[in-house]
């Protein structure tokens, strides 16, 4: 062990390739041989297909196979999360085929897809089909979808019901609460849905070597090891030994490149058929129809009171819209990732979540970023808020008053919740405390009374929130339906020279594991870092994984090296003891070196190695090489929490919202890389701001996608956004190596309520008490709220 | 889309009813439109060219005429195809004689979209059928007067 | 160069479109200080040619509406998002790419800014935006945090949250001015 990187802003290894252009995502790989591949998509959100005609298309120039549901409907991707209606029936799991043959359910969904020399050739081949469409009526709300007569997406699902579910008290015990309140603040509102927009448009390349009979899939996913065993176990029937997944750079993902897409496979099907590389990139505008939308919950959410303002009870109804598909986690979201976190930071007695998950005419939806956090976040914060408004208390002594006292999860238990997670330590008034004194909260007041005479009106808004990482214990998640397990897997081969290559199964698309690995790896072996590569993202060379998502890399990714470096440090003592003639309980291993104890007889790091592999004075019964892999399978989840403060500036004349300041004090456990974890919070900010005053997928009453672009979906931009104030506290996580507990989704999962907070609590101050903006608050939704009624 | 408009236009109900109910009036007074032929009774074949916004198009379809009452009323039912999507759309038109030589016309219905006419267009549809309306006011008056003049 | 006669002397929009679709012009262009001489397609957007037909995959495509700026490069030293032009209409052009920004080898202070600040996660919307960035440290050396995000007005980075991209070329600001 050593202390030179853990803890530091050590600059990106990995960013020298992208400042230089040369980074290299799958876009961007050309093989010899290789064909382009167009989806021709449906038009419609509901309709029949009468029939398909590619006759003149297949004669075009340039084209070399045209596909359709004919051929390969029968295959199908999956749900990877199964959730049991509250009877205990299996949920409704309608087939998601990689082309439609009968009926489309989406605009967007995928009808035949042709395979020519070129994307041009493609594309004009692809126009050149007809398609005979019956159009029908279709469903966008997940809440009207439920009625009487609406419209149905699969024959076989009654009022487009996938499963109702519950979790926390029972009913009774909630109402009896609830009846007993002295207030109850009540809301409805809708958590509108989301496009998750990285970057980088997902890109595939399927290539077929008939020589080894082999299958390489190039792909920009957060997860190709999930990828394999999914397209290979449950789509294509493939030997998993036979397929390599690639995740070459991957830019950005935020959810929406976990999931194992049609595309994926269809491109690996279509290049065994023309024994050539072919190669997909959808654009933007597939973007908007295809990648897994997130959030769109339709609540009634009620909180109750007694008369001293403690929290009582807290009785929630949702509909959540999963689009006309399961996506692979699309069950997960709205359920235990969602109605796991209502405890939040508060000591509410009694909880009750009713939560109706529908099928709908519209894109599959799915985790993004926060992943269901958000949406109980945005819940629970709105209520506090509303509620301290409602009954005349100061927002930030409502929520000191319920908080949940601190623990360590050490010497003090974990702390129990009424809806089955057990938080693992927290000290939840600290954020709050540390984030009112940047603020300077009671100055903010007497501004705020100042501007409310003028026209541009201020407002704070807070949330604290709480969330639920480092997913996830196998056992636990393999209870509750999940198909896969979620351990990590971490290899660290020691070369005999002495550097280091570590395989891991997590998979950066932007969070810099190559530089915060690195820094875990060169620090607990004493060596410089550039002794040290990270190696993720190749089936063929990282042992196994389950890749990124819900803050996970490194809380469990991590654990996972650190496992294999522990090992690595035994080994390399017993051989350090025969070498110095000692038991290698006497050894220590200390700044790379071996050393026997209170000795200056000492061996480095490197004469180990190479002791490792030319084992020429070697302990007998020990295998030569120095080379472990370990699977990591977390004990509980991580808790991160912190609490963000926003302050905006509303012009009375627009509704115009601009957010003045914006506060976030986070604790993540502990940090490895606080430059890197900083800016993983400033971009979660951006996505949770985002959501509150820009962002959302809009329908027409036909399924249409009214914003399905660029022009018309409001992406923050710079002059959108202010400098973040950024402070942090430090809990560590009990029961993990590195005391960490993830950063990649905190960010996205408190701010959004603190900006409709500070809406709300502007238009308060100057008098127009609404409860609600809908989001996003647009200027016009903001002035319509200040307008008489 | 909901598609409203109403105008009052200096010619007797029958001569705006001949007008409408000619196929080659109509095309060269409703904007975007290049061809109208008849196909069958009251059933046009329509091509039209039309930039919406940010995107143009070439359209090809049909264009119905469904319960006509002379001089009085009709729907016209239509469907257009494109590259850029599809549009259907179903309007009822009417006609009241104002005075001897005055006819208001008015017409009110729904238009549907699909494709990236839907999804990158819709932010300007409205204000470009307001627009597409005025002009087919403005055509029809200006062929009136034309037919006047001859 | 045909291209560019037909467009100067106001040939209607329909002939020079058939020209493009049809006929391959032949287009002679320098990129990154190389000259290039190649016959295209008429509907080859410029951003395609510098990825698919030099290979210079630096340049991205992050949209479709020109919307994003991942494809931001310097035509004649003025940044442009390559899209939004046809290689055909870069005829005579000189081009630079985020690769030819700096000699190899060497960090320009933006690029270099971009990694001290932490100016990028992903990298994908990072080629574009340091582009776009050196264009309006040319115009403004000096520029203010609100002129620096409205000079981003035309990018999309959806990982950063803008923060540290706005530090990373005040950092670039402040060393080309001591540099200077």
């Amino acid at each position: 062990m050593s202390n030179k990187f853990i803890g530091k802003s050590v600059k990106r290894i990995e960013d020298k390739r992208f400042i230089t252009g040369k980074g290299r995502y799958t876009d961007d790989i050309v093989l010899p041989g290789m064909t382009y591949a167009y989806i021709l998509r449906s038009p419609y959100a509901h309709a029949r297909i009468r029939s398909i005609d590619y006759s003149a298309a297949e004669a075009m120039q340039g084209v070399v196979t045209i596909m359709t549901g004919e051929e390969v409907g029968h295959y199908g991707v999956p749900c990877g999360w199964q959730v049991n209606f509250k009877n205990g029936d299996i949920m409704k799991e309608p087939p998601h085929p990689l082309l439609v043959k009968d009926k489309v359910r989406h605009v967007g969904d995928a009808v035949a897809m042709v395979v020519a020399e070129t994307r041009e050739l493609a594309q004009d081949a692809a126009e050149a089909i007809i398609i005979d469409y019956e159009v029908l009526p279709a469903v966008t709300d997940a809440s009207k979808a439920v009625l009487p007569g609406a419209p149905l997406v699969h024959d076989d699902v009654p009022n487009n019901i996938c499963f109702d579910w519950e979790i926390g008290n029972p009913k009774a015990e909630v109402d009896e609460a609830m009846a007993s309140a002295h207030h109850i603040t009540s809301l409805d509102f809708v958590n509108q849905r989301l496009s998750p927009n990285a970057m980088e448009p997902r890109s595939y390349i399927g290539q077929y070597d008939n020589v080894y009979d082999k299958y390489t899939l190039y792909t920009s996913t957060q997860n190709p090891h999930l990828i394999r065993l999914l397209m290979c176990a449950f789509v294509l029937g493939l030997p998993e030994h036979k397929v390599r997944v690639v995740g070459p750079d991957v830019g950005g993902g935020f959810g929406s490149k976990i999931y194992h897409y049609t595309e994926e496979a269809l491109v690996t099907l279509a290049s065994k058929k023309i024994g050539r590389p072919v190669k997909w990139t959808e654009t933007r505008s597939e973007a908007f129809q295809t990648d897994a939308h997130g959030r769109d919950h339709v609540t009634h959410a009620e909180m109750g009171f007694d008369a001293q303002g403690n929290i009582v009870g807290l009785r929630i109804k949702t509909f959540a819209n999963l689009g006309a598909y399961l996506s692979t986690f699309g069950t997960a979201v709205p359920t235990y990732l969602h109605g796991t976190l209502l405890q939040g930071l508060y000591t509410t007695p009694k909880i009750h979540l009713d939560m109706t998950c529908v099928f709908t005419h519209t894109t599959a939806v799915d985790a993004y970023r926060g992943a269901g956090r958000p949406e109980a976040t945005f819940l629970l914060e709105r209520l506090v808020d509303l509620a301290a408004l409602e009954m005349g208390v100061d927002p930030a002594e409502l929520r000191l008053k319920n908080f949940i006292p601190a623990f360590d999860g050490v010497t003090q238990p974990g702390y129990q919740t009424n809806v089955a997670l057990q938080y693992d330590s927290g000290n939840y008034h600290s954020v709050l405390e540390r984030g009112l004194e940047m603020l300077g909260y009671e100055n903010f007041r007497k501004e705020q009374a100042e501007a409310a005479k003028t026209n541009k009106i201020l407002g704070v808004g807070f949330s604290t929130y709480i969330e639920a990482c480092g997913i996830a214990p196998s056992a636990v998640v393999g209870s509750l339906g999940a198909r896969a397990g979620l351990y990590e897997v971490g290899q660290v081969r020691v070369q005999p020279t002495g550097k280091i290559s570590v395989f891991t199964g997590a998979h950066s698309h932007g969070q810099g594991h190559e530089t915060t690995f690195a820094q875990v790896v060169a620090d607990r072996l004493g060596i410089p870092m550039e002794d040290v590569d990270i190696i993720h993202g190749d089936s063929d060379t990282v042992a196994f994984g389950m890749g990124t998502y819900g803050s996970r890399s490194l809380a469990v990714g991590g654990s996972a090296i650190v496992k294999s470096l522990d090992k690595i440090i035994e080994k390399g003592a017993k051989i350090a003891a025969h070498k110095l003639e000692c038991s290698a309980d006497d050894i220590e291993f200390k700044d790379g070196k071996f050393t026997v104890k209170g000795t200056d007889k000492s061996l480095s790091f490197g004469d180990i190695a190479l002791t490792a592999y030319v084992p020429h004075v070697y302990p007998a019964n020990l295998e030569p090489g120095l080379d472990f892999s370990s699977f990591y399978d977390p004990t509980n989840f991580t808790y991160p929490f912190g609490c963000h403060i926003a302050v905006v500036e509303i012009d009375k004349e627009t509704g115009f919202t601009r957010v003045k300041r914006f506060i976030a004090v986070d604790d993540v456990g502990n940090v490895i890389n606080p430059m890197i974890v900083d800016g993983q919070i400033h971009g979660g900010l951006a996505q949770g701001i985002g959501q509150a005053l820009f962002e959302g997928v809009e329908f027409d009453e036909n399924g249409q996608i009214t914003n399905g672009s660029y022009m018309d979906y409001t992406m923050p931009r710079a002059d959108d956004l202010p400098m973040f104030e950024l402070d942090r506290q430090v809990t560590p996580c009990p029961h993990n190596p590195l005391g960490v507990k993830g950063a990649g989704e905190a960010g996205c999962i408190g701010s959004t309520p603190a900006v409709v907070n500070a809406v709300i609590d502007a238009l308060w101050s100057a008098g127009h008490k609404v409860k609600d903006v809908r989001m996003p608050m647009t200027p016009e939704r903001v002035w319509k709220a200040m307008q008489p009624a | 889309m909901e598609l409203n408009g109403s105008y009052v236009l200096p010619a007797s109900t029958q001569k705006i009813w001949e007008m409408l109910m000619n196929p080659d009036t109509l095309a060269k007074v409703t904007p975007g439109i290049s061809r109208l032929e008849l196909e069958s009774e009251n059933v046009y074949k329509a091509i039209a060219e039309v930039k919406i916004g940010p995107v143009s198009g070439k359209f090809e379809g049909k264009a119905e005429v469904l319960h006509p009452v002379v001089a009085e009323s009709f729907t016209l039912n239509v469907h257009q195809n494109s590259k850029i999507g599809n549009v259907s759309a179903h309007i009822k038109m009417h006609l009241k004689a104002v005075s001897e030589n005055e006819t208001e016309l008015s017409f009110a219905g729904k238009a549907h979209m699909s494709g990236l006419l839907a999804r990158t267009g819709n932010r300007v549809m409205s204000g470009v059928a307001n627009t597409l309306t005025k002009q087919f006011f403005q055509n029809f008056e200006d062929e009136l007067a034309a037919k006047e003049q001859v | 160069m045909l291209c560019n006669t037909l467009k100067t002397n106001g040939f209607c929009a329909k002939a020079l479109n058939f020209y493009l679709t049809y006929i391959m012009p032949k287009i002679t262009l320098t990129v990154n200080g190389k000259t290039h001489t190649h016959e295209v397609e008429g509907r080859l957007l410029l951003v395609h040619y510098l990825r698919d037909t030099l290979g210079l995959t630096g340049t991205h495509v992050g949209c479709d509406t020109s919307s994003c700026g991942t494809c931001t490069i310097h035509l004649d030293g003025k940044a442009i998002k390559s899209c939004s032009l046809l290689a055909a209409q870069a005829d005579g052009s000189s081009i630079t790419t985020i690769e030819g920004l700096a000699p190899e080898g060497e960090l320009h202070p933006l690029q270099e800014g971009f990694k001290e600040e932490h100016g990028l996660q992903c990298g994908f919307c990072t080629p574009g935006m340091i582009m776009c960035a050196a264009d309006l440290l040319s115009r403004n050396p000096d520029p203010t945090e609100q002129e620096i995000r409205e000079g981003l007005e035309g990018n999309i980075c959806r990982c950063t949250g803008y923060h540290n991209i706005v530090r990373a070329i005040q950092y670039a600001a402040q060393k080309s001015a001591v540099a200077v």
